[in-house]
């Protein structure tokens, strides 16, 4: 199936009621699947959220009369001549409690308290299509040996209001040890107050917690998008991230896939021997679990109540290198107060750059992580002006002292863009950068990955 | 046979911290005696090394380094005091210091490097940040010297604990 992932998973620390709670949420995360699919096919009555035929005015026009029509939880369908609001409870509602049922299933057979409560609330509330009673049970759960995300809540396939969500799932068992680690880093990086521009509202988020988990299933968005990590609740219910905080869960599994399969093969393609010969295989992949953490612990911290809703489809452009971005400049901070050593800080930068090739290597691949790649391309691109990434012989050298200055800069800009600017203001930032003409000037290195990639392909 | 170097180096630490390195030193010590204490593995099984003897053996060696390094720590401790009224307003080990990094305000104590633990909020005298705070007084503007990151923080109180 195109969008579940299964992995396999070392369950001999699981009891046999837990394994047979894990199997039971595995079943219900494949249902997931379908549901994404259908919200994604172009063919499917209703696919993408809104008809084909149907403007941005005329939505608006219509929400006024009827709020359901932006609600995100919906899709808009055409009857006649109206635009109507058809819940996803309604719509998928056979498929709906077919994976309600089997929630209730896995909750009866589990003795973890939390995660049965859980598990029973998210049974009840994917049929009513409001989460936050079974997302504030969720994040009771940040200990507890299974985790089981499923529901709707990214945003990213609707490109005209970044309002309608999408189903995923992930199941995984924590990874304690690990866990510990970034814990440890997490409170290193959450220490401090930043101040704001002027006028900036800054939304305050009491806690947040990583889980590192061995990632059983990715299905739904969470498969399509094969992001190494995921927050819930998500920056869409920010509302409730404000009172009741998030955890990130980092899919361990999917990280050393992309780590073997692009970022480490990358990092030999395009960086000079000189600097490949500074760090090794561990050096990197430490530095990769790194930044996957810090990205989503800045990320949590570093909300504006506004942005989201003032930049609307343009939003995702801004937030998603900014995390990166922060990480950047949160890692140099972990160096300075000695939690970091230098050759570890440098390993990050590295690290962010290979993950910024990744993003643009696989953007024919991927189209729809075009927000991601078009970020990459600017962190890239301000690097390239900054001359902290030089070609030599086609291949890069780097001066780590002027990437720093480069990130600082990019991280004002950003950071104006996400905490005051107009959706004005960002549309034509965003339409005078030219991604394509960054991709033009890293064209060798990307085709030489791209061959690596398809070599690999034909061998398996 | 293993070598353990020991070095000199004074070794700064609050009174919190020293009580910190003498209990983890007992007890250091009271495992070793407690593991010696017992059946120790024989050397040989049948005519090859025991490998438990050969593991026993590791352990004890890592233990062994482990107590020469806390007994090298508490020849060489110096307790960190806070300063005379009159140094009171400049930087010195010991010091809670409340700085504005770039817009983010932060507080920390500068330790040694023992106790240090930034999780804590307790940074080494030997980190960029500790080394370029030494001495400095509150207003005063320090940048870490270090080959790659420029970070400019301000210093906006300075204060001891009593005890």
């Amino acid at each position: 199936m195109a969008y579940a992932r299964r992995f396999l998973v070392d369950q001999r620390e699981l009891s046999k009621q837990e394994r047979g709670v894990l199997q039971k949420l595995i079943a219900a995360a494949e249902l997931v699947a379908p549901l994404y699919e259908k919200q994604k096919n172009q063919e499917y009555p209703g696919a993408n959220f809104y008809p084909f035929n149907a403007t941005k005015q005329e939505i608006e026009k219509a929400a006024k009369k009827n709020p359901d029509i932006l609600s995100p939880y919906t899709f808009v369908e055409r009857k006649g001549k109206k635009l109507v609001a058809v819940p996803y409870s309604k719509k998928f509602n056979k498929e709906l409690t077919q994976i309600a049922k089997i929630l209730k299933e896995a909750a009866a057979l589990s003795t973890d308290k939390k995660l049965k409560a859980y598990l029973a609330a998210r049974a009840r509330d994917l049929l009513q299509d409001n989460f936050d009673k079974s997302n504030t049970l969720w994040l009771e759960t940040g200990q507890s040996k299974i985790g089981c995300v499923i529901g709707p809540f990214d945003r990213y396939h609707d490109k005209l209001f970044f309002q309608k969500r999408l189903y995923t799932s992930y199941v995984g068992i924590l990874d304690k040890k690990r866990t510990e680690e970034i814990d440890k880093f997490r409170q290193a990086i959450l220490v401090g107050e930043k101040r704001h521009l002027p006028g900036a509202k800054q939304a305050k988020i009491p806690r947040m917690k990583v889980r590192v988990g061995h990632t059983a299933i990715l299905s739904g968005f969470a498969a399509d998008f094969l992001f190494v990590s995921d927050n819930l609740p998500s920056s869409a219910d920010l509302y409730l991230i404000k009172k009741k905080g998030t955890i990130s869960t980092i899919f361990y599994p999917l990280l050393q896939w992309r780590f073997s399969t692009w970022i480490w093969p990358i990092y030999n393609v395009i960086f000079s021997s000189d600097l490949q010969r500074r760090f090794s295989q561990e050096d990197i992949e430490d530095a990769f679990l790194r930044i996957s953490a810090f990205s989503e612990i800045t990320r949590s911290v570093m909300r504006y109540d506004d942005a989201a809703p003032r930049l609307q489809e343009l939003f995702p452009y801004f937030d998603e290198i900014y995390a990166d971005v922060l990480t950047i400049k949160a890692a140099s901070l972990l160096y300075l107060k000695g939690t970091l050593t230098e050759k570890e800080l440098q390993a990050i930068l590295v690290a962010e750059i290979c993950q910024g090739f990744y993003y643009l290597g696989c953007l024919d691949k991927w189209p729809h992580l075009q927000t991601n790649a078009v970020g990459y391309a600017l962190l890239l691109d301000f690097l390239l002006r900054g001359n902290a990434l030089e070609k030599q012989e086609g291949r890069f050298t780097f001066n780590f002292q002027k990437a720093f200055i480069a990130v600082d800069e990019l991280s004002n800009v950003l950071e104006y863009y996400l905490s005051i600017g107009s959706r004005k203001d960002a549309e034509e930032f965003l339409g005078k950068f030219k991604a394509k003409e960054v991709l033009e000037k890293f064209a060798p290195q990307l085709n030489e990955i791209l061959l690596h990639q398809q070599k690999q392909t034909n061998s398996v | 046979m293993s070598t353990t170097i020991v070095n000199f180096q004074k070794f700064y630490v609050t009174k919190e911290g020293l009580v910190k390195v003498q209990k983890e030193w007992e007890r250091l010590r009271e495992f070793k005696h407690r593991k010696t204490m017992g059946e120790t593995p024989s050397l040989l099984h049948s005519e090859e090394a025991n490998p438990e003897y050969l593991s026993f053996q590791e352990d004890m060696t890592l233990l062994e380094a482990r107590l020469v390094e806390y007994e090298n720590i508490l020849s060489n401790i110096e307790l960190i005091r806070p300063p005379g009224k009159e140094g009171r307003d400049m930087v010195h080990l010991g010091a809670m210091v409340t700085l504005d990094m770039e817009g983010t305000i932060e507080e920390f104590m500068i330790v040694g490097t023992i106790e240090a633990d930034p999780m804590q909020k307790k940074i080494s005298n030997e980190s960029p940040i500790g080394k370029a705070l030494l001495g400095a007084r509150v207003g005063d503007t320090v940048v870490p010297n270090t080959s790659m990151v420029s970070h400019r923080c301000k210093v906006l109180k300075i204060s001891y604990h009593e005890k």
